[in-house]
């Protein structure tokens, strides 16, 4: 911050009230960037929680292959599970897609369920007026809902 | 048939025992102690109760155990006891324990079954810890040409992953684990994760099975996750919060439940797709796909998926009390302190305690956690009822009941809470 304001004085400004405008714009800034350090610093603890699950997890998995019996290898018994037949063809093949325009649909109307995340949780404080552009979003949604429901439900074009 | 050890004599079991004890003893006083009072006199010990921790001070707790309650107290007000203990992972663990027994007790009295019966003596009770032993013990078998790093670390992101849902859910007024803002979304980012690690792991065992299970797993999320999200916006918009602590703090007149019936039941249904529990169990159908995307794993891998999957049916049934059952909220049954323990100490006879620590949890701590408790075993009694009840549902159907009922009565329910809002029923000048 002090390195940012000799940086302003130095450069650009020589008057005193812009210096004092610039200081207070850059203070506005440094007050910001604390407040997002301070939102994701409060997630920390989801990501200890996922640590902690991790270290205390993976030592069932090694303890496991210290005290668990290691016998008898034989090609046969590292084969992939085909309920006893000899294993054919690849493992990751090429999977038919029948219902592919689900994804694809997943990938638009995911986005528009959390864009209504932003406006039903300031609901309370925004006027009245701003539900109708709301309304008229939800009706174009709802319209290219349906058409892609009726084309995803053609499965002869897929 | 195998035996652990075919010459056993218990004499010498107990000469080796003994042996053992002797040389733990041995070793602890002459290394042990020494060593731990040499690194705690160049640690920086902390002050507790205005007194400076000493080593000195320490030993004095084998004489007076009461005294170790304030550190008891400073080490519950850290993040790392509510990680470990409280409403984070030892919690969950518990009730997650208590819902895999229970779920086979009562599938089997269901299906007029016994279920585990002779493991513990009295109804099967230690069946769990046995089936531990069990898997722990088990040969970790890895088939050829399968994806190591990812095949060896799916199981563990999946716990993780679930862990890190239950950091997320409010138990008792004050205590969770992240009370962040935008908790809901949180959550909505850690569900996400799960079709992920489903479809890693099962394109890490390079076998058809899993393959196909991994696939089912992404068609299920993909149709049930716009539900999901939609059926909780009406909660959102009538509490105006996204922390969870929040909603379940407004519901204390009254549940969410009573004026959204409808994002109730589609949360409820969604839910049992997400957990793949019947009738949506098929990335894991048993009668199709051998176990789906489970087929390879063996022995504790396998363990640790269930242990998840627990996990993650304790942090979704707790999800919905928080959002529609009230979270903690109940009428206070839970009795005060007794004070006199507090001025006079607890008197046994001719000894009288006096024990200045007490107590460790308040009153209210306590009632909310017992509500939170009960709503949330009744949650988990409706999840598991329905593997008893319903068969498999086809992939199709599942796609349309996502994709056309379910979004709409989602967005019914939106409308309802839209509707209550402006009516002025709820919300600013309303009942609450």
């Amino acid at each position: 911050m002090q390195c940012s304001i000799k940086y302003f004085t130095t450069i650009t400004f020589s008057d005193t009230d812009r210096k004092k405008e610039a200081y207070l714009f850059i203070q506005k800034l440094g007050s910001k960037a604390k407040l997002v350090g301070e939102l994701a610093g409060n997630y920390s603890t989801v990501v200890l929680m996922f640590g902690f699950a991790i270290v205390a997890m993976a030592p069932a998995l090694i303890i496991s292959r210290m005290i668990s019996p290691r016998k008898r290898s034989n090609p046969v018994k590292f084969l992939p599970m085909e309920c006893g037949q000899v294993p054919s063809g690849e493992g990751r093949t090429h999977f038919m897609m029948q219902y592919y325009p689900y994804i694809l649909m997943f990938v638009v109307f995911d986005v528009m369920a959390i864009f209504l995340y932003a406006w039903g949780s300031s609901l309370l404080e925004i006027p009245k007026v701003a539900t109708l552009p709301m309304m008229g979003f939800l009706g174009i949604m709802f319209g290219a809902m349906a058409f892609a429901l009726y084309q995803s439900g053609r499965r002869r074009i897929w | 048939m195998s035996v652990i050890a075919p010459k056993f004599k218990l004499s010498e079991f107990i000469k080796s025992l003994l042996d053992n004890a002797f040389w733990a003893v041995l070793i602890l006083s002459l290394i042990g102690i020494p060593a731990v009072m040499t690194v705690l006199f160049f640690i920086e010990m902390p002050v507790i109760n205005g007194e400076l921790l000493t080593p000195f001070l320490a030993l004095t707790w084998i004489a007076d155990p009461s005294r170790i309650l304030p550190i008891v107290h400073a080490f519950m007000a850290t993040d790392i006891f509510r990680v470990m203990v409280f409403p984070g992972f030892g919690f969950a663990a518990l009730l997650a324990a208590g819902t895999i027994f229970v779920e086979r007790k009562m599938l089997a009295k269901l299906q007029l079954r016994v279920g585990p019966f002779y493991c513990g003596k009295v109804e099967g009770i230690l069946q769990l810890m046995g089936d531990g032993l069990k898997l722990i013990s088990k040969e970790i078998i890895i088939p050829a040409k399968a994806d190591k790093p990812i095949f060896w670390a799916a199981p563990v992101l999946f716990v993780a992953a679930a862990a890190a849902f239950v950091a997320l859910i409010p138990v008792a007024p004050g205590w969770v684990v992240a009370d962040v803002d935008l908790g809901l979304l949180g959550v909505f980012a850690v569900i996400g994760f799960f079709p992920i690690i489903t479809i890693l792991s099962a394109w890490s065992a390079n076998s058809k099975f899993p393959f196909i299970g991994g696939i089912r797993a992404l068609f299920q999320m993909v149709s049930f996750e716009i539900p999901l999200i939609l059926s909780l916006l009406g909660v959102v918009m009538l509490t105006g919060s996204l922390n969870l602590s929040e909603i379940a703090a407004s519901q204390s007149n009254f549940p969410w439940i009573v004026f959204l019936p409808i994002g109730a039941i589609v949360f409820f249904i969604t839910m049992l797709a997400e957990l793949e529990r019947i009738p949506f169990d098929l990335p894991e159908a048993e009668s199709e796909i051998v176990a789906g995307w489970l087929t390879e794993l063996s022995g504790m891998m396998y363990g640790l998926v269930q242990l998840g999957t627990y996990l993650k049916l304790y942090a979704f049934a707790a999800l919905f009390v928080v959002l529609f059952l009230g979270g903690w909220n109940g009428p206070m049954v839970v009795p005060p302190f007794p004070a006199e323990i507090l001025t006079e100490g607890i008197v046994l006879g001719p000894i009288t305690a006096n024990i200045p620590g007490l107590p460790l949890f308040t009153q209210e701590m306590l009632n909310g956690t017992l509500w939170f408790v009960l709503k949330t075993v009744a949650v988990i009694f409706f999840i598991l009822l329905p593997r008893g009840v319903f068969p498999r549902i086809r992939v199709d159907m599942l796609l349309n009941l996502g994709w056309t009922k379910l979004i709409g009565l989602a967005f019914v329910n939106i409308f309802i809470a839209l509707g209550l809002l402006y009516a002025g029923v709820l919300g600013p000048g309303g009942l609450q």
